[in-house]
């Protein structure tokens, strides 16, 4: 076996971490697809029936904005609605204006809306259940809505990127007629749409503790607006409803004043323009959507009902036939635009894959109504062509077959023949309707025929084309699985090699110890490796996905208690002692290791009840549910200045209980006590205001904060390493200038490592510090307290491995801390559904909208656990190299470092990544699993998360600790203490 | 913390904490016979299989319908016949009486619910009113698979404890009767924790049924384990012997 030196690690380990990013994004791009289908504008070829050569001339130039107007009018012999008012409230679950299950929502809702109430009650406005696809958070269901698409899942990711919107769509159709547009409300419709409104005024959805002035900037434009005639659409789109869910859920105090606001808007427009169409100004159509539901804590994101129950009422439509008011029609929400196209007379969006909405077009005359199934269902067939290229229907052999009394012919065979079928046989009843035109009796039975033939045409097509949308390159995807499967094999055969090599080497050097207990295989061990193996088998099952956090909880604990019988192995009394005895002479380290695991565990505990997680359980009481209820926000406040005082002493505690000199701990210890009595200034004064916007000093006095705690740390992180000398205590140097007579090599080498242990150990405090400041800055208020559980958990596990010794294999050790930041990331209230990702605390301290910071902040807070994890690595390989000093004999540096930096960060690496190559796996496997959107691929995207968050942790403790090392021993050198420490330099 | 380290470097250079060598005494007590074990692991299995049909043909009540009443009886009919049982196989008889050794087993029954109350809980077992008499008498219950049996026959003698549960070495048959059925309990309860988060929706998912069901039949394939174990090593040993 050749021996591994640390360049070969670094490049190996490199080489592994790169095959694994290109895997990784070679899979997620082709799992997650973000091409359109078809790419142009539709124009007037819409209106003829598409031909199989679809040679179409987009050359052709369009003629002017009027001329088109009137030429689609007259091609779709459908009459139009004239101007469109598009309220999108941000957020409205249909639950809360048309009820479930066919009954009327909770009395204070209805009492809250009483004028939509009323139209619906009497038949003036239909209101459905349309259904949003998951992702559901804003901008993809804005595009979904206004293009008929389904979009990739990806889009989720560009939410707070907003780009324009480049495909066929509703909006820049109604541009190319010469609509004047006028839109009010999210700006997300600005940037989707730059340039195509005559007015307008955004508003950000970015203050999401603001629920009034939000829509007070949309409203107060209102009067003016409807008194005015010189546009044809209006959006006008709410986001106050949103912000009330992220603040208190569905049940707010605020959400029936905030439902009773929208409904005097709709009242304001109703009456201003729906009754009074008598003024030739043309007719009117109100469409009040939403673009998603909520939870009951007012999240979104997932594919809950609640989540995706999103409502669409058409107010205006005249000669509605009576509607069940409290009815459950259900639709797509990709719906609304194919029947919003249809009713102004445009073109369908070439990519749409939604049908009419029967109901709406109940004012138009028969022949209408066929009419505008065969232009959606031409359009669906323009689609089904160009992602079936052979699909042609032109000479389809007509169906003798077909059932004349239920006109369902048996259409069968192949997927094209299957949609030709259908198609021709639709277009057959409708061409036969159409002939015997003249005779209009008897026609209703064969007019409900072709009805029902373009129905099954267009439910079929547009079921397979939404399936479609999630087909996979499967070239794509094999290569970046082999990649991610070739980087893991390398990562664990690089830890593979390492053990043997490291724990193989120091058989000989510590063959004092009891060599059979260094190779024996322990339970704890064993366990540690089979903790992945259960977590890959339980990441098959779709509820263990959604239940992870039990998982984690559960497999820590269990380490944690075979660490607790594996120190009563070595606990030893004497036959006439008892057990309780335990802090006396040399079993001390055995008491402390086990008082250190059982507060472990039961901090560990406190955790878990923190938050009831997951999906099944969520109702279940929970400490935080419990606290909410007891004290509401004073008891809050009061907990977390609590925690961050605990924090302060504890931070400080811990650092002054080191080995280190005085005046020195004075100094580094005032360095963060200043940006710490800022952050409880700040809870003080600005977390009490819930509802108000945050001020202007609230901002400035986090980006204070943000700034001391980022110089302090990096500070520290540069400088100690050259002041290293002022961290000595006295009784350290008095004991090395003792030892320094026994030898050059160790006069040069000790005390190098002394310094090491100084300063990794002050700047891994200083890391673990400053990420739970910030923490307790960002996070919600209820999660202060675990926030300070999870620092006391690393601190207590600090003292475990600083009693521990040799005692355990290192990469035991590290596993514990990896698995403890796991469960630690679900009792911080974080689910496998992304509707837990806390958003309103991404804008804390920021002051002006960008999409890169409030990323990083909510990447920050949703993985504040598993980093602290990887951050506390820096003081761990601290800890342990304190059990080198000790040893008589002189270890290779080289071995040393190699063995304490390389085990934590090729560890975590390895862990990472066979869970990232099993899950990718079971994602491939599960790609036609029902649950592969809503459950799959947002853990996916959490996996994916985790990895980089991984990458991130090692890369900063590697860097430190290198740099620590070499500045270190470059000083060394520098001092001229014996030469021979030159040769020891590393890396 | 300086004397800490400098103690815990004495510690390192010369008197690292070894992990116990297996005591290699052999136990004072009598040593049983197959077919004493064989009856002993019998009668425990009956009591458990009596206290169960009791419970549903007496009481009308399960496991899953009333968990607490359930484990009551259990505990409270195998309560005396463990303790019986395991304290005529005490060690030391000179100085220890067959009463002192029933005693030490009552103690053990408390001690060990509170061990076994504290490792539930860390493990995630549910805090609340209406689970602490699901959680007491689970507990007692697995107290007495586990802890009372060592108790009776061990008293506070650490090296014995040690080497039943911290290394798993029993030499003997005795602690072969003590061991594998009280692993066996604890293996199954760990096991049996498995399916109750999932959304299966099915009664027996609650705390602490199905713990308690893995519980007894780890218990039940511990004994048979152990009596093989046992039957295996005496065959053995008379072969040697001849």
């Amino acid at each position: 076996m050749s021996s591994l030196t640390c360049t070969n690690l670094t490049i190996f380990t490199l080489t592994g971490v790169l095959i694994q990013i290109i895997g990784l994004s070679l899979f997620v791009f082709g799992f997650f697809p973000v091409k359109p289908a078809l790419s142009g504008f539709s124009g007037p070829e819409a209106f003829r029936a598409p031909r199989s050569d679809s040679v179409q001339n987009h050359s052709m130039a369009l003629p002017p904005p009027d001329k088109l107007r009137s030429l689609y009018q007259e091609l779709s012999g459908l009459p139009p609605f004239d101007k469109l008012i598009l309220m999108v409230i941000d957020g409205l679950p249909a639950e809360f204006v048309l009820g479930k299950d066919g009954n009327p929502p909770r009395r204070e809702l209805v009492e809250a809306m009483p004028y939509t109430q009323s139209l619906l009650a009497n038949g003036m406005a239909i209101g459905y259940h349309a259904k949003a696809a998951p992702p559901t958070v804003t901008m993809p269901r804005l595009k979904a809505m206004v293009s008929g698409a389904i979009g990739g899942f990806l889009d989720v990711a560009f939410n707070f990127n907003t780009q324009a919107l480049l495909d066929d769509n509703l909006i820049d159709q109604f541009f190319k007629i010469g609509w004047k547009m006028v839109m009010l409300g999210d700006e997300t419709w600005l940037k989707l749409f730059p340039g195509l409104f005559k007015r307008h005024d955004g508003v950000s959805s970015f203050f999401v503790k603001d629920t009034i002035q939000v829509d007070q900037n949309v409203s107060r434009h209102l009067p003016d607006e409807l008194s005015r005639y010189d546009w044809d659409l209006m959006i006008l789109h709410y986001l106050g409803l949103d912000h009330v869910g992220h603040i208190g859920g569905r049940n707010s105090v605020l959400m029936a004043p905030k439902l009773m606001e929208m409904d005097e808007v709709v009242k304001m427009i109703h009456t201003n323009r729906i009754l009074n169409q008598m003024n030739n100004h043309g007719r009117t159509l109100l469409v009040v959507v939403s673009d998603h539901g909520m939870t009951e804590n007012g999240n979104h994101g997932g594919s809950s009902y609640e989540e995706t129950d999103s409502l669409a009422l058409f107010i205006g439509l005249n000669d509605v036939s009576r509607f069940e008011s409290f009815s459950q029609k259900t639709v797509d929400q990709v719906d609304i635009a194919p029947t919003l196209a249809l009713l102004f007379s445009l073109p369908i969006p070439k990519n749409n894959v939604g049908i009419l909405i029967p109901e709406t077009f109940g004012h138009l005359a028969d022949d209408q109504k066929l009419r505008a199934l065969e232009l959606n269902s031409w359009q669906l067939l323009r689609l089904l062509q160009a992602q079936l290229p052979g699909l042609s229907c032109e000479g389809f052999p007509y169906h003798e077959s077909i059932d004349k009394t239920s006109g369902i012919s048996k259409c069968n065979g192949s997927l094209e023949t299957k949609f030709c079928c259908l198609y021709t046989t639709a277009e057959f009843l409708h061409n036969s309707w159409m002939s015997k035109d003249v005779s209009r009796f008897n026609h209703g039975d064969e007019y409900n025929i072709a009805v029902g033939a373009y129905n099954e045409f267009l439910r079929i097509a547009s079921e397979w084309l939404a399936r479609r949308a999630t087909d996979k390159p499967f070239n794509l995807l094999g290569f970046g699985v082999a990649a991610m499967v070739l980087s893991c094999v390398i990562l664990l055969s690089l830890l593979c090699l390492m053990c043997k090599e490291v724990y193989g080497r120091e058989r000989k050097y510590v063959s004092n110890f009891e060599s059979n207990i260094m190779h024996a295989w322990h339970l704890d061990e064993a366990f540690a490796i089979g903790v992945i193996f259960i977590l890959v088998v339980s990441m098959g099952s779709s509820s263990m996905v959604e239940e992870e956090q039990y998982i984690w909880h559960f497999v820590s604990s269990t380490l944690l208690l075979l660490l607790l019988r594996k120190s009563a192995q070595y606990l030893q009394v004497e036959r006439a002692q008892n057990i309780f005895n335990l802090f006396s002479g040399k079993n001390k380290y055995i008491g402390f290791q086990t008082l250190s695991i059982v507060l472990l565990l039961i901090s560990g505990r406190i955790l878990r009840g923190w938050h009831q997680g997951g999906v099944n359980w969520r109702d279940l009481p929970d400490i935080s549910k419990w606290l909410e209820q007891a004290g509401g926000d004073h008891l809050l406040k009061a907990l977390q200045l609590v925690a961050g005082l605990l924090f302060i002493t504890l931070s400080l505690v811990s650092l002054s209980v080191f080995d280190l000199n005085r005046k020195s701990v004075a100094v580094i210890g005032f360095c963060f006590l200043t940006p710490g009595l800022l952050v409880l200034q700040h809870i003080m004064k600005h977390q009490d205001s819930m509802f108000a916007p945050s001020s202007y000093t609230a901002t400035m006095l986090v980006q204070i904060i943000y700034t001391v705690l980022g110089f302090a740390t990096l500070g520290i992180t540069v400088a100690l390493p050259w002041l290293s000398s002022c961290l000595n205590s006295k009784s350290f140097s008095n004991r090395f200038s003792y030892e320094s007579a026994s030898g050059p090599d160790e006069l040069c080498y000790k005390p190098l490592l002394v310094e090491f242990r100084n300063c990794s150990f002050v700047i891994g405090w200083a890391y673990i510090c400053s990420w739970c400041l910030l923490q307790l800055l960002l996070q919600q208020p209820i999660n202060s307290m675990p926030i300070l559980l999870l620092f006391l958990q690393v601190l207590v596990g600090m003292l475990y491995c600083f009693h521990s010794g040799e005692d355990n294999k290192l990469w035991v050790e590290v596993a514990v801390f990896y698995y403890m930041g796991m469960a630690g990331h679900y009792a911080l209230g974080n689910s496998n559904s992304l509707a837990t990702i806390d958003v309103a605390g991404a804008f804390i301290g920021i002051s002006s909208h960008s999409t890169i910071l409030s990323g990083i902040l909510m990447f920050m807070i949703t993985y504040a656990s598993p980093m602290l994890a990887a951050l506390s690595m820096v003081m761990y390989i601290s800890i342990k190299s304190c059990n080198y000093i000790a040893l008589p004999i002189n270890m290779d540096s080289k071995l040393l470092l190699k063995k304490l930096l390389g085990f934590p960060c090729l560890l975590l690496l390895s862990l990472n990544s066979i869970l990232l190559v099993s899950y990718t796996i079971v994602l491939i496997l599960m790609r036609n699993h029902l649950f592969v959107w809503s459950v799959f691929s947002p853990k996916y995207l959490y996996v994916c998360a985790a990895t980089v968050c991984v990458y991130i942790g090692v890369s900063i403790v590697a860097t430190t600790v290198i740099y620590t090392y070499l500045v270190l021993s470059f000083k060394r050198t520098m001092q001229g203490f014996g030469s021979s420490a030159t040769t020891k330099d590393k890396e | 913390m300086v004397v800490m380290v400098e103690e815990r470097n004495l510690a390192m250079e010369n008197q690292k904490p070894k992990p116990a060598i297996v005591n290699t005494s052999p136990p004072q007590s009598p040593s049983p016979s197959t077919s004493e074990i064989a009856l002993v692991h019998l009668i425990c299995a009956i009591g458990i299989a009596i206290s169960i049909s009791l419970t549903k043909y007496l009481h009308f009540i399960t496991l899953i319908s009333h968990p607490s009443q359930t484990l009551l009886l259990i505990w409270v009919i195998q309560c005396p016949i463990v303790i019986i049982l395991y304290s005529r196989f005490r060690q030391n008889r000179q100085q220890c009486s067959f009463f002192r050794a029933v005693l030490r087993g009552i103690v053990g029954i408390f001690a060990g619910a509170l061990v076994n109350a504290f490792v539930a809980i860390a493990l995630g077992a549910p805090i609340g009113e209406k689970y602490i008499s699901k959680t007491v008498n689970w507990s007692i219950m697995m107290s007495l698979f586990t802890v009372v049996p060592a108790a009776s026959v061990f008293g506070s003698s650490w090296t014995d404890w040690q080497r039943i549960f911290a290394n798993t070495k029993p030499v003997g048959p005795i602690d072969y009767m003590i061991c594998l059925p009280a692993h066996g309990a604890v293996i199954g309860a760990w096991f049996g924790a498995w399916p109750m988060p999932l959304d299966w929706e099915r009664p027996w998912q609650e705390w602490p049924i199905c713990v308690s069901y893995g519980a007894i039949s780890g218990y039940l394939i511990g004994m048979a384990a152990s009596f093989l174990f046992v039957l295996v090593r005496c065959t053995l040993h008379h072969t040697k012997t001849d």
